[in-house]
């Protein structure tokens, strides 16, 4: 099942969404989304899993991808 | 039923209702930190939390390195990251402490300073936060050196817990 990871200060929490045509997988996928959305407009970046290895991702958000993790911001001092 | 009513008028900018907080999930980037002493996840944080947050942010930074990486940290404690930008010059990762700039012999520093302080924005435990400097200097070394804080002497991160 398609994942996004959410690091935070629990260590991370999941979100997870189906992908079959369903208006329940629908709904799942539109949160998916918003969050992705909302988290880089914070300025946070998104990782994606490709090849079983994760890479940092500008892309749009694709619902049948494996897993997504976001990243957060950096700052210097 | 209601659930997708209100997810539907959140979606299409109606009034501020929130169909995330009810999934329990916190998401740090909704929040300031700035208040929080250093090393700390707030004054909410029990030991048990702490515990179980450094749990599965070992799990997870686990997952993101890969085996290989995961398996070189845990031998050697450090990784290293060629730089891409800077022909001769490593980076080498260590969990919760600064970035060593480390050059070849003949090479000049592209700092002064041998450390480089990156902190997340938000508290985080340092195995997880160490998988995200790690993709950040192997695929965003440009934003790294955008942001780093050059720094004389290694030390402990201040967000990282």
């Amino acid at each position: 099942m398609p994942r996004i990871i959410i690091a935070n200060r629990r260590g991370h929490q999941v979100i997870e969404w189906e992908t079959t045509d369903t208006e329940e997988a629908r709904a799942q996928i539109a949160i998916a989304e918003r969050i992705l959305a909302e988290a880089r407009a914070q300025g946070c970046v998104v990782s994606r899993k490709v090849g079983g290895q994760h890479v940092l991702d500008d892309g749009p958000f694709d619902p049948q991808a494996e897993e997504y993790q976001i990243i957060a911001p950096i700052a210097g001092g | 039923m209601e659930f997708f009513t209100r997810l539907w008028r959140w979606l299409r900018g109606g009034p501020a209702v929130d169909p995330l907080a009810g999934l329990g999930v916190e998401c740090p980037w909704r929040h300031r930190w700035d208040h929080l002493p250093k090393r700390s996840a707030g004054p909410d944080f029990t030991p048990q939390d702490y515990a179980e947050a450094r749990a599965r942010a070992r799990e997870v930074a686990r997952a993101t390195l890969g085996e290989a990486r995961w398996a070189e940290l845990q031998r050697q404690g450090y990784l290293d990251v060629p730089s891409r930008r800077f022909p001769g010059v490593t980076y080498r990762l260590r969990v919760g402490r600064r970035i060593e700039v480390r050059c070849a012999p003949g090479v000049r520093p592209p700092w002064r300073q041998p450390y480089l302080c990156i902190n997340p924005t938000y508290p985080l435990p340092e195995e997880e936060f160490f998988a995200h400097l790690y993709l950040y200097v192997r695929d965003r070394e440009d934003l790294v050196i955008r942001v780093a804080a050059p720094q004389p002497w290694d030390q402990a991160l201040g967000r990282t817990f």
